[in-house]
């Protein structure tokens, strides 16, 4: 292992390198002159890792791992830890989810505790705040962390920011930032979404028609690059610019829209589910029905971040409809 | 050298390749190698004198190639994207792609709009007083009273103002959870304007000077029996008085007679509806004997008034958090409104006949 040098630079920490935002963070520090040193920690070596990347293999699910960690902290004086190993989406696997993303934060805080880089900074989603009837239209970093009934996809990532918010409180000298992330939507991320929208059909709940929000992958990996860089602290969502109808996120997309009843849809997805056929487990719907959109504001004041490309835009990237494609309009474009 | 001749073959049959042994990667001697990359390119063939008609041809043609979705295929052309793209902008009829942070569609809203005027104009003649109380920029809150099975009340609010006011304002009306997630009736009042009342939804729309109308009575007031009409119900927590503090917003008190004839509720069912989502059941002398176009409402004749600004940014910055104040400014402006209601009931000239026949 080389023996860093942190006069010369910052040396940053990063567990699931192979995760869409930390391929895309540890591309931007390796051109970032401020940082001499990048330590990719993941199960398998991330795709491309230029001069100043350092692959280490960690895997978080190890009951040991916090030990490990800590000693490779102290070793290399990371000053910046970037906590990203978590599910892109959902896993019928939900023993070892629980264990990487519940039980892999409270090893990653271990190890924090003991050795206290300067920063810490966790990736998380909107979908903390769950779908819920009774949500305003922008939910602030201040609403309460609802979860999702039934879905330990969403749940263990509430429990994995509850353990930060104590570690926060209980370590005031660690810079600790959370970002939320909206669903992210893009050419090469990959996520529960971005498989969702790929099917050329999608559920609709039949007299419902919620609000939706993305986020653009470069928008968010940038606003993961702005996290590391600067010194705010406490919980940030970041969003894209501009919401839709769920139904006009379809039309958009031309995916088919299969309105039906929602006992019919809940009975099905329950099926489909148990059968392995689909990646959204039943409880999925109910971001179909109920608003589930948060506020960017805190980001653009503290975090300097603000979405630069607006919500069309991303689904059009998403399916490769290049920009000079009609600027303004779609529907005019195309008749 | 024809097919006949064999080439001359030396010892090994390595030998006989030479330099130009194809298994060898550039292999050929250098006065042979492609310089054409040293030499000028050639020069293109002058443009034709414009002509813009083919020029609008090759852009979209160029379109055309860069709209491949990717998700299908990156480089062949899909034998159903023609399909898939005729199915994308018929999918986007009537609904525009950018709507506002709250959801209106304006393609949505101009869709719905022959359907305003005529319950405006036709069906509930509607006569506005006072719509010039309205301020032509700025922030402001409409409180207005509250009655019929559907809220056709707040529509009309909506539109009144929109239809006669001199700048055409938009009014985003708070509206009730019940009705708001109700099953396509919710998201189309979402596409057209309406917001779920929540106070965090009308402070941010103060902030960005919009007009906003409450409606206190909330479910109260639309589940008001005949026998009390016109009654004006608690104007629920005293919400709207501590956003209009915070915001230092002016409440604009809004009076809308006709509303209960248009939906005379003779009596409601609460054992079942529950069951489906929704606090009662409404029985109306149309509703439910002819089935869900008893929902349509009467054709009432309607009074909308629009009271003079009542200002309370002197009251200060402390004041939203006293409950006292709150409550008693509440209760004035409910009885304010019930005073304008009064007043408007009084110009009917016999309580039934010209509820309908104005």
């Amino acid at each position: 292992m080389p023996s860093s040098t942190p006069s010369q630079g910052r040396v940053v920490a990063v567990t699931g390198a192979c995760t869409y935002l930390g391929g895309e963070l540890l591309r931007r520090l390796e051109e970032d002159p401020r940082y001499s040193r990048v330590y990719a920690l993941d199960i398998r070596p991330p795709a491309e890792v230029g001069g100043k990347v350092d692959f280490i293999k960690l895997d978080l699910t190890q009951p040991t791992v916090d030990g490990e960690l800590a000693t490779l902290l102290a070793k290399t004086q990371v000053d910046t830890f970037v906590h990203g190993a978590f599910l892109s989406h959902p896993t019928h696997a939900a023993e070892w989810a629980h264990e990487l993303e519940d039980v892999g934060t409270m090893h990653v805080l271990n190890a924090c505790s003991g050795v206290q880089p300067k920063r810490l900074v966790m990736v998380s989603t909107t979908l903390v705040y769950g779908a819920h009837p009774k949500n305003p239209n922008f939910l602030t970093e201040d609403a309460e962390l609802r979860g999702h009934r039934d879905s330990r996809f969403v749940n263990d990532k509430v429990r994995a920011e509850r353990q930060v918010q104590r570690f926060a409180k209980e370590h005031p000298d660690v810079e600790t930032c959370v970002l939320r992330f909206a669903p992210i939507l893009g050419p090469t991320v990959s996520n529960m979404y971005t498989r969702f929208f790929s099917r050329p059909v999608a559920p609709v709940m039949m007299g419902h028609d919620p609000l939706m929000q993305f986020v653009h992958e470069q928008d968010a990996a940038w606003a993961l690059q702005k996290a590391v860089d600067s010194h705010a602290t406490g919980a940030f969502n970041i969003i894209g610019k501009g919401v839709l109808p769920y139904t006009t996120v379809l039309a958009l997309l031309g995916r088919v829209p299969l309105p039906a009843p929602q006992i019919a849809w809940r009975q099905l997805t329950k099926v489909l589910w148990a059968t392995q056929l689909v990646g959204s487990p039943p409880s999925f719907l109910d971001f179909l029905l109920y608003l589930c959109v948060a506020d960017g504001a805190r980001a653009r004041r503290e975090l300097g971040y603000a979405p630069r490309l607006s919500i069309k835009r991303t689904i059009l990237d998403f399916l490769g409809i290049a920009p000079e494609d009609g600027a303004t309009d779609v529907a005019r474009a195309m008749g | 050298m024809t097919d006949d001749e064999d080439p001359v073959i030396g010892d090994g049959e390595e030998d006989w390749y030479g330099d130009a042994d194809p298994r060898v990667p550039d292999a050929s001697p250098w006065p042979n190698r492609d310089l054409a990359f040293l030499e000028e390119p050639p020069p293109q063939p002058e443009p034709s004198p414009r002509n813009p008609e083919a020029e609008l041809r090759e852009l979209e043609r160029r379109v055309e190639q860069s709209r491949t979705p990717v998700y299908f295929d990156l480089h062949k052309r899909l034998p159903l994207e023609g399909v898939w793209r005729r199915w994308r902008s018929l999918a986007m009829w009537g609904r525009s792609d950018v709507v506002d942070d709250f959801g209106r569609d304006p393609r949505a809203t101009a869709r719905w709009e022959w359907l305003f005027e005529f319950l405006y104009s036709k069906w509930f003649r509607v006569q506005a007083f006072g719509i010039d109380n309205i301020p032509a920029r700025g922030r402001a809150l409409l409180v207005a009273n509250h009655a019929g099975t559907l809220p056709y009340d707040s529509a009309m609010v909506m539109h009144a103002v929109r239809r006669d006011h001199p700048s055409r304002r938009d009014v985003r009306p708070l509206v009730e959870d019940t009705v708001f997630h109700l099953p396509f009736l919710g998201p189309v009042m979402n596409r057209i304007g309406g917001v779920r009342a929540d106070p965090a939804n009308a402070e941010r729309l103060l902030e960005k000077d919009e007009l906003v109308a409450v409606f206190p009575e909330g479910e109260k007031g639309m589940g008001k029996l005949w026998k009390d009409r016109y009654r004006l119900q608690r104007f629920g927590r005293g919400g709207f008085v501590k956003l209009a503090l915070r915001t230092r917003a002016p409440i604009i008190p809004v009076a809308v007679v006709g509303a209960e004839e248009a939906a005379p509720m003779l009596g409601k069912v609460t054992w079942f509806a529950k069951n489906i989502g929704i606090p009662w059941i409404p029985v109306t002398p149309t509703f439910p004997w002819i089935g869900p176009a008893g929902l349509l409402p009467l054709p009432s004749k309607w009074f909308i008034e629009f009271g003079e600004p009542i200002d309370l940014s002197s009251a200060g910055t402390g004041a939203a958090d006293d409950r006292l104040l709150v409550n008693k400014l509440a209760d004035q402006i409910r009885s304010q409104i019930q005073t304008m209601v009064d007043g408007l009931l009084a110009k009917r000239r016999s309580p039934l006949f010209s509820a309908f026949l104005g």
